[in-house]
């Protein structure tokens, strides 16, 4: 079957006054129908950026596409007028942000603001589209929903307004949800419900999702792939099984390494040592090999292409070239990835 | 609700009572006295008889007291010039071309500007924004008496479009409407667009295109409502600076308004009218707050103001 979304080769660059950013720099992945994508990385390494791109959200003049395509259902998104855009998104493209705090209008009833979309795509009636967005109060766990429709946005709690967050992603049945850190804003306690939540209508609607996050928890939690990100480009992407089980680029065994697990006994949490590239001006070779203790010398001159390492795993590392040596991640960040695997992956399992 | 509005009536007679005060013991300051303009005419013991009928002979405290007893029984006393006139009725003869002027300024002018700052942040950094930000820096830096000398001599005098003067029907309102609204304008402009930018920029309007609003509803359903908040704000002092700059005005196009009657008043020492008008304006300001307080309600939900617990 055809996946639902095929990114190939995404470039997203933004002019500004330093520099053009090289914010996303050859992007590829597919999703297929209702599966979970997840995309993890560090602040800046452009999974935002590139779920922007999908929605058709990046911002002319200063940010566009220069080269690459996104293909939903055969179309190519990146050709689409603004006005054909405007029919995808929140239709069958929908978006949840991460600020539930910032994300809603503060001047415009709850109600108002979920039956819009409904209205816009589904042209249902204000009374139709009434009646729906009770529903889907419902659907997300608000209670007592026909009295909250009336209510403004102050007056609902952080957990409750990015319930009202997703109602408004779920309102037209989307074929893709991209879930822009949907927890991050959130309490641990209101995280694991709103993940439950996310999967509960996932099952129900076959929702593809692609979930960003900096979270290898709820990575593990939610995820069917992983999509590992860096500097603007996508360095691992496998199962959730290949990339905790047998990682294979440095930067996501620095990213493994660097989470703390309920059982690591040992006091100091490894850091990945350095930051980002600039990415107005892009370092040659691999990005990550400043940062990465097992860089090699063509590290610094050639960047790596995708090596294959099983149907399902693919990793942009020199080290997974025949003439490499073989290098293997610390003990210490070994043990993290069992901690980590052990304790999300299992509790991940029984949950799907 | 009716709780606030009646708490901010009672702190509108306290800050009306020291205004009271207030401008009763500096008037006293002013030099000269209501009757020296009759001075060559008018004999010692004629001037003497005169001011003890007006009671200007009493101790301060006095005339203080007396004035104030006055004024809470509505009786804001009899003008010196006018042949003891009644000051309401002096206020009541004048309030209307000030009125309708400042009213008429202060509508047009905001709902332009706030036009003109939509524009600008639409189109930021375009040739339509620069010019709109010149148009508003001029407009915010030059006092309205030059407008009004430029708009008569050009409009009136030069090209007879308009006429240069009096009060005589709705074409007299023009030139002097037009030189008082500049300046409401080109601060309701520099506001919205500024406000305008900040939540074009924000989270929820983004979100509203990731829902596939177009870009009218966005602009006019989502984002206008949230940027008038702070320009509400800025109403307030606006109509202040149109009260006062009505005086001038009114003076240029010999509009026969409260402000001229004022400015004259204070030249010949007419103390019931200097009064009655700093009161009158007093009282307008206070109210034009308590508007500008309860549309904040209307547009922001999240400062509605509730009788109590909410």
């Amino acid at each position: 079957m055809d996946p639902i979304l095929d990114v190939r080769h995404l470039h997203v660059f933004f002019d500004t006054y330093g520099g053009t950013v090289q914010a996303v720099r050859g992007v590829d992945f597919t999703l297929e129908k209702g599966e979970t994508l997840a995309i993890v990385g560090e602040s800046g390494s452009g999974k935002s950026v590139t779920v922007k791109a999908l929605m058709g959200l990046v911002t002319k003049p200063a940010g566009h596409i220069p080269e690459g395509e996104i293909l939903f259902e055969g179309k190519d998104l990146t050709k689409l007028s603004d006005k054909e855009m405007q029919k995808i998104r929140g239709k069958d493209i929908s978006m949840i942000f991460q600020d539930p705090m910032t994300s809603l209008n503060p001047t415009m009833k709850i109600g108002k603001q979920i039956m819009e979309s409904l209205i816009l795509h589904q042209k249902l009636s204000k009374s139709e589209a009434r009646n729906r967005a009770v529903e889907l109060l419902e659907l997300v766990g608000i209670p007592d929903p026909a009295s909250r429709m009336n209510q403004y946005p102050h007056q609902f709690s952080g957990g409750m307004r990015q319930r009202v967050v997703i109602a408004i992603a779920l309102a037209c049945n989307p074929k893709v949800l991209l879930a822009d850190e949907p927890t991050t804003a959130l309490d641990v306690t209101i995280q694991a419900q709103i993940l439950e939540l996310m999967k509960e209508i996932q099952r129900k609607m076959e929702t593809s999702i692609i979930f960003i996050t900096h979270d290898l928890g709820v990575v593990a939690n939610v995820a069917d792939r992983v999509a590992v990100m860096y500097a603007g480009k996508i360095v691992e992407i496998g199962t959730v099984d290949d990339i905790f089980y047998h990682p294979k680029h440095p930067y996501t065994w620095g990213l493994l390494g660097s989470m703390p697990t309920v059982d690591s006994d040992d006091e100091k949490l490894m850091a990945i040592p350095g930051t980002p590239p600039d990415l107005i001006n892009p370092p040659k070779g691999d990005a990550f090999a400043a940062r990465n203790e097992y860089a090699l010398q063509i590290d610094l001159e050639e960047e790596p292409p995708m090596f294959k390492v099983s149907d399902t795993h693919y990793a942009a590392t020199w080290l997974l070239h025949g003439d490499a040596p073989d290098v293997e991640p610390s003990e210490a960040v070994k043990k993290r990835m069992k901690g980590i695997a052990k304790g999300n992956l299992s509790a991940g399992k029984e949950n799907r | 609700m009716a709780k606030y509005i009646l708490q901010r009536l009672v702190y509108m007679f306290i800050t009306l009572f020291v205004i009271a005060t207030a401008t009763f013991f500096l008037m006293q300051l002013l030099p000269g006295s209501p009757f020296n303009e009759l001075g060559g005419k008018m004999t010692e013991a004629q001037e003497q008889i005169l001011l003890e009928e007006y009671g200007l002979n009493d101790p301060v405290p006095v005339q203080y007291a007396k004035y104030m007893l006055g004024m809470v029984q509505g009786d804001l006393g009899v003008s010196f010039q006018y042949d003891n006139r009644s000051v309401t009725d002096i206020i009541l003869d004048r309030i209307g071309p000030s009125a309708h002027l400042g009213a008429q300024a202060l509508i047009i002018g905001s709902i332009l500007g706030i036009i003109l700052g939509m524009i600008a942040a639409i189109r930021h950094n375009t040739w339509v924004d620069y010019s709109s930000n010149v148009l508003a820096v001029i407009g915010i830096s030059i006092p309205s008496f030059v407008f009004a000398g430029l708009l008569q001599y050009y409009f009136a005098v030069q090209w007879r479009i308009f006429p240069p003067s009096f009060w005589e029907g709705p074409i007299y309102t023009v030139l002097p409407t037009i030189s008082l609204l500049i300046f409401p304008m080109a601060i309701c402009a520099r506001f919205m667009r500024t406000e305008m930018l900040e939540v074009l920029g924000s989270d929820y309007i983004e979100l509203a295109r990731a829902k596939g609003v177009s870009n009218s509803s966005i602009m006019f359903k989502h984002a206008l409502r949230n940027a008038l908040i702070p320009v509400i704000t800025v109403l307030g002092p606006i109509t202040v600076s149109l009260m006062t700059g009505t005086l001038v005005i009114e003076q240029i196009f010999a509009v026969p308004g409260i402000g001229e009657q004022f400015v004259r008043s204070i030249s010949v020492n007419d103390y019931p009218v200097i009064m009655g008008t700093t009161m009158l304006f007093s009282v307008l300001f206070i109210l034009v707050i308590l508007i500008v307080d309860l549309l904040y309600g209307m547009i922001d939900p999240r400062i509605r103001i509730t009788g109590g617990k909410d």
